[in-house]
């Protein structure tokens, strides 16, 4: 009897349990050295290790079993308290994502640049002179004209390559033109913590959503792109019928099916029915005054912000005071709202009145928990932090924010986009731990941290590019060195018809540009040398997900061909690059990296488990200020409370299946914190030992928001301003871009899993039944679909996956054959520079 | 290995032994295209003069083969491969000279057959997140609709259960064609009009 791969799953999920019952996950992991382990249970020769999906936000802990190198299954980890042992489809079918045939196994160098856009004109090449050729690029351009280099990151960047990336371009280079893709997904939701905590972290966690009364999902399709989360938002409402979900939304998605009330709002008008819940909070006085007089404070800022569709928006007015706040009273802000009554607010987004009244009520009612979610409805806006900041202000009046099953949640959509963009700092304008580069303490913190000269860091005092800028450069011919690892931008980029150069051939067709992939892409075929990655569970790890949890995964197979780490390579290359060049007479190299890697081997030093936990070390000592005597003096004076993010040893994340941080160490263990800033015992997943080292105890709520300005957060008002671009008679629809469950992003990996291609091999463009009517196009024709920025051709579905309204289309943006990005808008949000891909103004026409 | 988990793989197995032979021995009746009506004298009244193969833009129509009987060589849908779109217009029943695919007025009136999920190697059933099959539903909502039901032993999960409505499927084929599991055989499959429920 053959058995089937699903009983193999059932049967190993069964085995595992057990075996990670009865001892340490590091004792059951078996090995990625193969030392002195004993092979757990199964046939001799297999190994088990534990990892972290690759996929979304979620984090989903997997059991990763090998044998003979190569991978036999990926199953999830029952012992993971995130998802027991569940999967989606997509971490069902993880295998499938490496084993795809067309592999990059060989660097490739370009010999023909006039044939960028596809795979040809390639030969293949020895590492020596791929890399040779890459940081010889890079010194030339760096010696010449820093301004013209720039490294593209991202959320799926482990977090040992990120930080050691970040330290390389900000301490080696002295350069800031290092941006992440997760610039295109969370940048509002951290420019909307900044500003309204000054910290940049959700205060709850995941196990909010067990305890909830009401869910409210803001432009969020959760139960696609959060699919393990929203099964357990779906067994909290299975659980308790009284459980409410609201979904605010531009379209009806899978997630509004199991919704209670779907509120269907004019996109952009969100900020409106937020403005005129928090209007009707405080003209009702249902909101919660002694939270407002210990917690709060109010703050009004620069409008009329215009938009950053010009490509000297930031530079010229009113685009350079858009961050200008100053402090206002509740009065005054009551006076702001007072506009926004239910009517204003329903006439601008179409939603009735009474639904908008409903959800305040909601929001006020003091037996309630409310717990709000969104994802890229409100982050990808051209007035996304200010949506952010709405969010917040309603949470914040109620006094229903970091308490457990109350608060305000921003979802992440890739594995560690806090984990890396974010916690490490691979943006333009920061440094690890929340450090920003424009912040002089914050250069004398980093500069102790990485042992360098007092003062040595001022050179990069002033950010450099945000990712559309890079872009936009690039397009102009500003960019002669461009660099992009675990990303996809030639696919998930807006305005590509202006970034491929398919109009004028330049820019990206004259920069050199080096791209590290585990599969040929779209932006492969525009790079001048290919650099061919380990992917995942082929070299060692960890990822920070949505909720704060930081976790390893393990090595379990070699890369194939001459795939080599992603370190490996930027250690190579910095290696080349600051060769001859010193930092405080010392070699810069080993200045800067001679504690993990020996320049004249070629090799680090020790396998990467120890390579990983020397690194993550330094890492933190960021949190961790007592570790280095000149931080930690900085971090005393200057009251940065570097400790409040505090990040463990190593090793106690392989131990503990991963951790949330602030990890705090308690009588010898170390204690995850599950709800910052709210009073409790450590031991169940409190903030304790930060209250007590910071904040203060007995405040309303049992919360002290002690890493806030005055530990109080601000409540900001922000208007509605309308959205860049309004249907007109030249573009009449709206078209809105995402992602579906199957295909995770740019589809790189995903549709090389053959079981998640068969299941969703095309994108198609969601169309109201009557808006094909008028145009006389019906389910299956091809349309074109065109923008100010550009067009693409795409095939009309009626069938129903969403439902947009008359007048709103939708499309996802995973397939590189549909790109659906030629006609997106490149313009952002003016405060976090985030693009608005869910409201450019499209014309449709049958082809 | 614990007993339980014997008795599960044991389970299993025979499942996987029973599907496939179920996928050895297919139907005697074949998925016809809309339009057909096996009670109706689609037998008597097929020529089997393949225009409405020709006609259909999907290619999703092809002769039956020689397994079909009497229905050999007459039009039919295998649905893994291909299955039906049901296009707006229905080229394939305009093309028909006899009148053996009879005029639809819409796509739920179509009957081409009834689709049936296997609910012990189904991904849903067991947890996952997948329902493939109810999002590509041209008929979502009606003749797939998805049972959010509790997960036996965990509080933090539900199972989200397709589930077909038997009065709505019309049997295109497309959760089939989609559907993610293929060892030892899709997951959901399309009991044909005619076919006697038993026979599945």
């Amino acid at each position: 009897m053959e058995i089937s791969r699903r009983v193999f799953v059932k049967t190993t999920a069964v085995a595992l349990a057990s075996a990670a019952a009865a001892g340490t996950l590091s004792t059951m992991m078996g090995c990625s050295s193969g030392e002195g382990q004993e092979a757990p249970a199964g046939d001799s020769g297999t190994t088990k290790t534990l990892a972290v999906c690759r996929f979304c936000g979620c984090g989903c802990g997997v059991i990763v079993e090998a044998k003979d190198g190569k991978l036999i299954s990926v199953t999830g980890d029952p012992e993971n308290g995130s998802n027991r042992g569940l999967n989606c489809v997509k971490g069902y079918y993880l295998v499938g994502a490496l084993t795809g045939e067309d592999r990059l196994t060989k660097p490739l160098i370009r010999e023909d640049k006039s044939l960028k856009g596809t795979m040809d004109g390639f030969r293949e090449a020895t590492w020596e002179e791929a890399l040779d050729l890459v940081a010889s690029k890079l010194r030339e351009t760096w010696k010449a004209d820093k301004s013209r280099l720039a490294f593209w990151g991202s959320g799926q960047q482990p977090i040992v390559e990120g930080y050691c990336t970040a330290k390389f371009w900000k301490a080696g280079l002295l350069s800031n033109n290092i941006d992440p893709n997760a610039r295109l997904c969370m940048a509002s939701a951290v420019v909307g913590f900044m500003n309204v905590f000054q910290t940049d972290e959700p205060a709850g966690c995941y196990a909010d959503i067990d305890e909830t009364d009401v869910f409210v999902t803001w432009g969020a399709n959760m139960a696609e792109a959060h699919p393990m989360l929203y099964s357990r938002l779906t067994a909290r409402k299975l659980d308790n019928p009284n459980v409410l979900h609201y979904d605010l939304t531009t379209l009806t998605t899978r997630t509004s099916a199991t919704a209670t009330k779907v509120l269907t709002f004019t996109p952009g008008s969100d900020l409106a029915i937020a403005n005129a819940i928090a209007n009707y909070i405080v003209v009702n006085k249902l909101y919660d005054e002694a939270f407002i007089n210990d917690h709060l404070q109010f703050k009004q800022g620069t409008e009329n912000i215009g938009n950053s569709t010009a490509d000297d928006y930031d530079v010229t007015e009113p685009g350079n005071t858009v961050d200008a706040v100053e402090s206002i009273t509740f009065e005054q802000y009551a006076e702001r709202l007072a506009p926004y009554t239910l009517e204003y607010a329903s006439e601008i987004s179409g939603v009735p009145a009474a639904d908008i009244e409903e959800l305040a009520k909601v929001f006020a009612d003091p037996s309630k928990k409310v717990l709000s979610l969104w994802t890229m409805g409100v982050n990808q806006h051209s007035r996304g932090t200010w949506m952010n900041h709405c969010i917040y202000n309603i949470h914040l009046l109620v006094g229903k924010y970091a308490l457990p099953g109350s608060g305000a949640f921003s979802l992440t959509g890739q594995p560690t986009a806090c984990g890396t963009a974010r916690e490490v700092g691979t943006f333009c304008h920061r440094l690890p731990a929340d450090l920003v580069v424009a912040n002089e303490v914050h250069r004398r913190y980093t500069e102790a941290v990485w042992n360098l000269p007092e003062g040595y860091l001022d050179a990069i005092q002033k950010p450099g590019f945000h990712t559309v800028k890079t872009f936009r450069e690039l397009s102009k011919g500003n960019i002669d060195f461009l660099w992009s690892a675990h990303n996809n931008w030639a696919v998930s980029m807006p305005n590509l018809t202006r970034f491929l150069g398919r109009g004028d051939k330049k820019g990206i067709f004259d920069a050199f540009i080096c791209v590290s992939e585990v599969y040929p892409t779209l932006s492969t075929a525009y790079a001048d040398v290919v650099l061919p990655a380990a992917m995942w569970v082929e070299r060692e790890g960890a990822f920070g997900n949505g909720e704060r949890r930081t976790a390893i995964f393990e090595k379990a197979i070699d890369p194939p061909g001459e795939a080599k780490w992603d370190l490996w390579m930027l250690m190579e290359i910095a290696k080349r690059v600051l060769e001859g060049e010193t930092i405080d007479g010392v070699d810069a190299f080993d200045h800067l990296f001679g504690f993990i890697y020996d320049k004249e081997a070629a090799d680090f030093k020790g396998d990467q488990r120890e390579v990983c936990r020397t690194a993550w070390e330094e890492y933190r000592t960021f949190s961790n200020p007592w570790l280095n005597e000149r931080a930690n003096a900085i971090n005393e004076e200057a009251g940065l409370k570097m400790d409040a993010k505090q990040l463990a040893p190593y090793d106690v994340y392989l131990e503990k299946h991963g951790l949330l941080w602030p990890v705090r160490e308690v009588d010898g263990d170390w204690l995850e914190t599950s709800w910052r800033f709210c009073d409790g015992e450590q031991a169940d997943g409190f903030d304790q030992v930060g209250i007590a080292t910071h904040g203060s105890q007995d405040l309303a709520n049992g919360v002290s928001f002690y890493k806030s300005a005055g530990q109080k957060p601000s409540v900001v008002f922000r208007p509605y301003e309308p959205p860049a671009e309004m249907p007109s008679d030249e573009y009449p629809f709206w078209f809105c871009t995402g992602r579906l469950l199957e295909h995770w992003h740019t589809g790189s990996m995903t549709r090389r899993v053959p079981e998640l291609d068969r299941a969703l091999p095309e994108a198609l463009l969601d169309m109201n039944p009557a808006d094909c009517e008028k145009l006389g196009v019906v389910d299956g024709d091809m349309v074109r679909v065109k923008s100010r920025f550009g067009e693409v051709e795409i095939k009309v579905s009626t069938a129903g996956r969403t439902q947009p309204p008359e007048g709103l289309t939708f499309a996802p943006f995973f397939a590189d054959e549909t790109l659906v990005n030629l006609a997106v808008q490149d313009t952002y949000c003016p405060l976090s520079k985030e693009p608005d891909f869910k409201k450019t103004c499209v014309s449709i026409e049958k082809i | 290995m614990k007993i339980t988990s014997i008795i599960a793989a044991c389970l299993a197995g025979a499942a996987a032994v029973k599907a496939a032979y179920d996928v050895a021995a297919p139907s005697a009746l074949p998925l016809l295209p809309p339009g057909a009506r096996p009670e109706g004298g689609f037998e008597s009244l097929c020529v089997k003069c393949g225009k409405c193969i020709e006609a259909c833009p999907y290619q999703s129509l092809h002769p039956a083969p020689a397994s079909a009987g009497a229905l050999a060589g007459a039009p039919c849908v295998d649905a893994r491969i291909q299955a039906c779109r049901l296009c707006a217009e229905f080229p394939c029943i305009e093309a028909c000279p006899t009148g053996a695919l009879a005029p639809v007025e819409s796509k739920a009136d179509v009957r081409m057959g009834v689709a049936v999920i296997d609910e012990d190697t189904c991904l849903s059933f067991q947890g996952m997140r997948c329902e493939v099959c109810y999002r590509v539903c041209p008929l979502i909502d009606e003749a797939i609709t998805i049972d959010y039901r509790k997960r036996e032993g965990d509080a933090l999960h539900a199972v989200f259960a397709p589930i077909i409505d038997e009065e709505k499927c019309v049997g295109c084929g497309l959760c089939v064609e989609r559907c993610v599991v293929s060892d030892p055989a899709p997951a959901i499959r399309i009991r044909p009009t005619g076919e006697p429920e038993a026979a599945q």
